[in-house]
């Protein structure tokens, strides 16, 4: 499997086929003397913004830490959660219990599923 | 063990030098395979177009450069162990480039 | 049988949202200042939108794909981002135009100031994107959009003459004018070849669930739908051209656009304009509304769909609803919509490549398109497309400071 075409910026769904983000980061650990592994996937606006420059990536730590919806920010799926399927990483959890649908959650309870006809 | 954290996609476009200090080439791509249930890291995909090389910082450019096949684009397949990652900055090859694989174009 | 109902559903629903304020504008304001001389760019406009609705079209029935989610997993997050931050922006202001025309158009209607419709008209555009569904929003609107099919009964029945029209699709050097005339023509293409178009498209194969079946049916209407929309634009030019260039009336003000209709249709004319323009206008401005939340959502892997109840898609839905009241800001600050319209088709001109380069690397890519890539006609096609494109970049801003209006 190569990781940047099958996994990196791959659209994530949870198990019950839900969107749940992009992968926005692949992790690997390394041990001197042995081979690397990916170990997690990382999901988040932090990471996107550790991406595009590291100063972002500090300012968006940063805001994340005082208005932060998501406990945690970016959020990691260990790689034994995951299943890289053709045009999807499928992964074993449920979206809306985990950090990745925090902001979807908090907008739909409290400003978007207030409108009438939402 | 200490064990290090890299970040792929931090990884991806930076250059990789070779023990003389020359550039080789970016890196493009890892190459993984499953065993038990674990994700191992088996090679890095290391690029280089020549004289278009500023283009290739970007993925996109790398892309664009793809479409030209060999003549224009070549590279190495480098083994996990043969990557200094002390500094993520500055990836050092800890072996000679005549060592390293070629690159299969697809 | 059920796809030959698709086909002709699908040219209807390009045609009628192919019109939109940019190309009645820069269409008339060709006419008016050039005759016949820049059919041209009318023509090479809908050719290249042939070919990239085409490809889009193509790219997301194989590969599931929509061009954003393909831009954003072949390029990385920092590429999407120039094109996020790029393309959005410049889609804010083009919908801007959008609300603007919906507006003017109930100006001339009723004599109430263009600024005043603005937040109501965005509430309107807001509220049936927020209860209605995708095939409610591009058959509702594109149906009524059939009236734009004025235009073309008008310029035929004017009977023009046609060697002349016919030397127009050539390009030629204009005897006056010259930063002017290339200025409108670039105006012209960035109102024909307008990425939101086929990034809705695109939106649109997955949410109608193309697969491979539908290559014929998306070939056919890709480009009976936008040769047919082609022919409006150019039927636009045309009236303008027997009008209003023989009166010396240059296109400066919204109001003098009705008066490609009256003298054909008499007082009918008028209110034929104003539906033409309120019924395209708003159809535009809904679908640009989508793309900006469709780019969005499915750039970061959000949930969206028009068919999903809007508190499913909470993200989406914002996105949507932040970009309508944008639209609808601008409006109200009182910019010239005119002025306004111009400046934003030359700005999609400008930042075209943006958009275009990556097909060159998507449709040839087996990962997408399998066996379905580019032949070498199509890369070809592109690749001449790609040139267009980078040179009107290059040329745009410059030509905005020496010819615009």
């Amino acid at each position: 499997m190569d990781l940047v075409r099958d996994c990196l910026d791959k659209q994530l769904v949870d198990r019950n086929g839900h969107n749940m983000g992009r992968v926005d980061g692949v992790v690997l650990q390394l041990e001197k003397g042995k081979q690397p592994i990916v170990a997690f996937v990382e999901v988040g606006p932090v990471c996107q913004a550790e991406r595009l420059h590291r100063s972002l990536g500090r300012v968006a730590k940063a805001i994340s830490r005082r208005v932060g919806v998501a406990q945690q920010d970016p959020f990691r799926i260990p790689w034994s959660k995951l299943v890289a399927a053709g045009i999807e990483v499928i992964a074993d959890v449920d979206a809306e219990e985990t950090p990745a649908l925090a902001w979807e959650l908090w907008l739909r309870k409290k400003i978007i599923g207030r409108i009438p006809g939402a | 063990m200490v064990k290090q954290e890299l970040h792929l996609e931090l990884l991806l476009g930076k250059q990789v030098f070779a023990l003389n200090g020359k550039a080789i080439g970016r890196i493009e791509e890892v190459r993984t395979e499953l065993r038990k249930g674990e994700c191992f890291v088996v090679a890095f995909l290391v690029g280089t177009y020549a004289v278009l090389e500023r283009l290739s910082s970007w993925r996109l450019g790398r892309a664009i450069l793809g479409l030209f096949g060999s003549t224009i684009k070549t590279g190495y397949n480098v083994q996990w162990d043969k990557i200094d990652f002390a500094d993520p900055e500055r990836l050092k090859l800890i072996c000679k480039v005549d060592e390293l694989l070629p690159l299969e174009l697809e | 049988m059920k796809k030959i109902f698709e086909i002709a559903l699908g040219i209807v629903t390009s045609v009628g949202g192919f019109l939109e304020i940019g190309s009645i504008t820069t269409a008339a304001q060709a006419g008016a200042g050039f005759g016949y001389q820049l059919l041209w760019a009318i023509l090479l406009g809908g050719l290249c939108v042939i070919f990239l609705v085409e490809q889009a079209g193509r790219l997301s029935a194989v590969s599931g794909h929509t061009i954003p989610g393909a831009i954003r997993e072949r390029f990385g997050l920092n590429y999407f981002a120039v094109l996020f931050v790029v393309l959005g922006l410049v889609t804010l202001l083009v919908l801007g135009a959008e609300i603007g025309g919906v507006c003017i158009a109930m100006e001339l209607a009723t004599g109430i100031g263009f600024q005043w419709w603005a937040l109501p008209i965005a509430f309107l555009i807001w509220l049936i994107i927020w209860k209605g569904t995708f095939g409610i929003i591009e058959k509702g609107v594109s149906f009524l959009g059939l009236v734009t099919l004025c235009f073309v009964v008008g310029a035929f029945l004017f009977n023009p003459p046609w060697t002349n029209v016919a030397a127009g699709a050539l390009p030629a050097l204009p005897a006056h004018d010259k930063a002017h005339y290339w200025f409108v023509a670039v105006s012209i293409l960035g109102a024909s070849i307008s990425p939101y178009l086929f990034f809705f498209y695109s939106a649109g194969a997955i949410e109608d669930k193309w697969d491979e079946s539908y290559i014929g049916v998306n070939r056919v209407i890709a480009a009976g739908g936008m040769s047919f929309g082609t022919l409006i634009s150019v039927s636009v030019l045309i009236l303008a051209a027997v009008i209003l260039l023989p009166r010396g009336i240059q296109v400066e003000h919204y109001s003098q656009l009705p008066m490609l209709l009256v003298p054909v249709f008499g007082r009918s004319g008028f209110w034929l304009f104003v539906a033409s323009l309120t019924i395209a206008c708003l159809g535009a401005a809904m679908e640009i509304t989508l793309e900006i939340a469709y780019l969005t959502a499915q750039g970061f892997g959000w949930n969206w769909s028009e068919n999903q109840r809007p508190k499913e898609e909470a993200r989406f839905s914002l996105v949507y609803t932040i970009a309508i009241l944008v639209g609808a800001l601008i409006v109200v600050t009182g910019i010239d919509p005119l002025q306004l319209t111009i400046l934003s088709m030359v700005l999609t001109a400008a930042t075209l490549p943006i958009s275009i380069v990556p097909f060159l690397v998507l449709m040839n890519d087996k990962y997408y398109v399998e066996e379905h890539g580019n032949g070498w006609f199509s890369n070809t096609v592109l690749c001449l497309i790609i040139a267009v494109a980078l040179l009107v970049t290059l040329v745009a801003i410059p030509l905005q400071i020496f010819g615009g209006s």
